[in-house]
């Protein structure tokens, strides 16, 4: 197996949802360096335009509901050419998780996620800003409860312990503070809004969107105390202490490294995470140079973090269709793609608690496990879906003679990812080619039943336990 | 309001509610509307997914009536509809309207009964690839926006092929995904060239005579319907921009509305049962300024609840009243034209 393939598709299924061969010769002809600089500074993305959406599927011009705003979100991963910017909106939205359910605003959130787009490669300073003057996150974290005269601690306490520095790295007074630091930082129309929020109102003319407003008569102006410093501290203020900490730059470097190189962190994860505190303080908090550390270092491209990762439903079901390379033009049911995240236990926008999902192993229980394996197969073992026929192309051009299965399966494992499989998955995969029978080429082609036999076989790797690591 | 020295357009009133349910009064997304002999507005819902087994044609009038509706539901069965883009009455008074999924014409008598279709998906002459917009001549003839297949098609009423003309592109005469259409007392037709920008006109054979809204003052981003008063001044539902755009006979542009839409009777009736929604709305700011990385014309209409939002269509009643149909408010504002 090509090394420098297998270390790109490593790249990709990590900074993005995974590659097809094309896009993998188009990445290699980079290099991988230049790749991840690419991938951290794009500059405007290619992707299905949002007119084409918008004209086709009424619900993901109004999004109102749910679902249509999942799959609106769907469409951006689908055919984004820069992929790790809807992966790195993806981690945004796992850690600064905010949920449909309280706030009955499919839009605020996916205005959340645009935020999240703009500015989620910059200044973890500016982020932390913005996502305190989001909407979605005032409501979702009571923030526009939180008055001068009675404080609502929700979202000072989270912005700190969940949002930036992690719980024993502050204390309640801190939380208070910073609390009172963030009176007046509410939403526009806060009143109405909230009425139509609890009661899931849509009437008269459909949902209103929501927008930050700062009402100064409603803001704590006095002194502050706030990790040892002293000051008539405004949110802005408070966000300028937190990025300073050391206590911020781990916590950020150790959640960028959990979603993007593994679950576990051991002690050469540890080296890699110190480097990437590194270049957070050097850079000036930016999150484009923590990410850059990670990738370019020797761990992240090492045996080691290879399919160490369970990957995400999100992930899988975008990887699988990218794949797939259907969902490229506005699809009737795409909405049922948004479902399928959802029943296997990551519905997009719909997080269970602040907290986020519970990832890595806990993906998998047998419920979803199935869900999973019955989504990829279905959608890759048919010949009539062009980056399936992309595959079976692949595979059979050229070639003479097909009967040897080791030789059929190591092919389709190759431009499938290439994937890397343990010797038993090897071996039930020969076995299974094997019981097809011999996939006869002529002229170079493949009739109609070689098209079957390998797009079946293609089926049965996206059945296997390996795929749904990255 | 507006006024020019040969033009009064004058804000009447608005109809609508959401209806999140699978029947009743209120509007499920609307796409068109056309108007039935004795003051019936037909309102075509095109519906969100979770509502689509709820497809159909709701009747009322302008004193707000609900008075019947229509749907065979979602599919491609006899009556049924998938998604529905835009109807017209034809000369015998039946209902056509086009579906962009099942690529055909839907007949329904004005009661709502199932009479006949035509097409079917493809690029030869009498075959559609999304057909959109739609509109009768004074002669009866029938014209269909073919959207996919980039072309205008010209049928009898009975759905026999009579012409055709463009093909994919943007010079004159040419079209990309072209949406709504419509035609003025000579017969002459306009065509809402969605994704180049601007609308186009034509003779009833399909000659190009001018190219309107596609530069300069009142350029438009991807108009969606196109009507003609008898005068000759030209409305369009200018959908990228979120406002209904006016020309004159010559092309010019007069007039930019962004929209004024009050509380409908329903909708007041709504309030009228919550009061809490209406106290709180009461000491609202529901015009307000919305943060740079939202201010587009569409985020504003989302957080702006009198502009249009979703404007899919502008039709004129035989009363000279204007109609924009909003389908992401679930509504139409109506105005009067002097």
């Amino acid at each position: 197996m090509n090394k420098d393939v297998s270390l790109m598709a490593h790249l990709m299924r990590r900074a993005g949802f995974g590659a097809t061969r094309n896009e993998l010769e188009g990445y290699l002809e980079d290099g991988y360096e230049a790749t991840v600089d690419n991938l951290l500074d794009p500059g405007e993305s290619g992707h299905m335009p949002d007119d084409i959406i918008r004209r086709y599927h009424v619900d993901q011009s109004e999004l109102r509901q749910l679902d249509g705003a999942g799959a609106y979100w769907l469409y951006r991963m689908l055919t984004t050419s820069n992929p790790l910017e809807e992966k790195l909106a993806l981690f945004w939205h796992g850690l600064f998780a905010t949920g449909y359910a309280k706030l009955n605003q499919a839009r605020a959130l996916l205005n959340q996620i645009e935020m999240f787009r703009h500015y989620g490669f910059g200044s973890f300073r500016d982020l932390l800003v913005e996502l305190s003057r989001d909407p979605a996150m005032i409501l979702w974290l009571d923030n526009n409860e939180n008055h001068k005269e009675a404080i609502n601690e929700n979202y000072g306490r989270e912005l700190l312990e969940l949002f930036s520095m992690g719980i024993g790295n502050y204390s309640e007074d801190d939380i208070k503070e910073c609390a009172k630091a963030f009176t007046g930082w509410t939403l526009g129309n806060a009143e109405y809004m909230s009425v139509r929020a609890s009661k899931d109102s849509i009437w008269p003319y459909g949902r209103i969107a929501w927008h930050y407003e700062y009402r100064a008569d409603d803001h704590d102006g006095g002194e502050k105390k706030f990790l040892g410093k002293v000051g008539n501290f405004n949110g802005e203020d408070i966000v300028d202490i937190i990025v300073t900490q050391e206590a911020t730059a781990r916590f950020l470097s150790t959640r960028l490294f959990q979603y993007f190189a593994s679950d576990e962190v051991d002690s050469d994860g540890e080296l890699v995470i110190s480097g990437m505190m590194e270049a957070y303080f050097q850079s000036g908090y930016k999150v484009s140079a923590v990410l850059r550390s990670l990738f370019n270092s020797d761990y992240f491209k090492s045996d080691k973090c290879m399919y160490s990762r369970v990957k995400g439903p999100v992930e899988s079901v975008v990887g699988t269709v990218r794949l797939a390379g259907t969902y490229q033009e506005p699809t009737l049911d795409v909405h049922s793609l948004w479902a399928q995240t959802m029943f296997m236990g990551q519905g997009l926008l719909a997080p269970p608690t602040v907290e986020g999902w519970h990832e890595g192993v806990e993906w998998i229980d047998s419920g979803s496990l199935v869900e999973r394996i019955n989504f990829a197969a279905k959608e890759l073992s048919d010949p009539t879906k062009d980056g399936v026929k992309d595959i079976i192309r692949r595979v059979t051009s050229n070639q003479k003679d097909l009967s040897d299965p080791e030789k059929l399966v190591d092919s389709c494992l190759d431009y499938m990812g290439p994937i890397q499989v343990q010797p038993d998955t090897r071996e039930g995969l020969i076995e299974f080619a094997e019981s097809q029978g011999a996939v006869q080429i002529q002229n170079g082609q493949p009739d109609e039943n070689a098209s079957i036999q390998v797009a079946r076989l293609i089926g049965m790797i996206a059945s296997t336990r390996e795929y749904q690591l990255a | 309001m507006v006024n020019t020295n040969t033009l009064s357009i004058r804000y009447l009133k608005t109809i609508g509610i959401v209806n999140n349910g699978f029947n009743g009064r209120g509007f499920a997304n609307p796409y068109d509307v056309a108007f039935g002999p004795d003051g019936e507005i037909f309102v075509l819902n095109r519906c969100d997914p979770a509502r689509r087994s709820a497809i159909r044609v709701g009747v009322c009038n302008l004193d707000e009536e609900y008075l019947y509706e229509f749907g065979y539901g979602f599919g491609d069965g006899d009556g049924q509809m998938t998604l529905p883009v835009a109807m017209a009455f034809d000369a015998e008074g039946r209902l056509l309207i086009t579906d962009e999924h099942t690529s055909r014409v839907n007949i329904y008598s004005n009661k709502g009964d199932v009479v006949s279709k035509w097409g079917v998906k493809g690029d030869s002459e009498g075959e559609f690839n999304g057909p959109a917009g739609i509109a009768v001549d004074s002669a009866g003839l029938v014209y269909v926006c073919d959207q996919r297949n980039h072309r205008i098609q010209k049928y009898t009423s009975e759905g026999k092929f009579l012409s055709q003309w463009g093909v994919r592109g943007s010079e004159p005469g040419e079209f990309n995904l072209p949406w709504g259409i419509g035609v003025d007392i000579s017969d002459n037709v306009y065509v809402a060239d969605w994704r180049n920008d601007r609308v186009q006109k034509f003779d009833s054979s399909g000659q190009y005579l001018e190219t309107i809204g596609g530069s300069g003052e009142g350029s438009l981003n991807r108009p969606s319907g196109v009507s003609v008063d008898r005068n000759g001044n030209i409305y369009v539902t200018d959908w990228g921009n979120e406002r209904l755009q006016v020309f004159d006979s010559n092309g010019k542009a007069i007039s930019s509305m962004r929209g004024e839409a009050t509380l409908s009777d329903w909708a007041k009736d709504f309030f009228e049962s919550n009061q809490d929604e209406m106290e709180t709305r009461e000491i609202s700011n529901l015009n307000p300024d919305i943060p740079d990385h939202l201010n587009t014309p569409y985020h504003i209409s989302s957080q702006t609840e009198s502009y249009f939002w979703g404007p899919v269509s502008v039709r004129i009643d035989s009363n000279n009243r204007l109609y924009v149909v909003e389908s992401n408010r679930h509504r139409i504002q109506i105005y009067e034209i002097e």
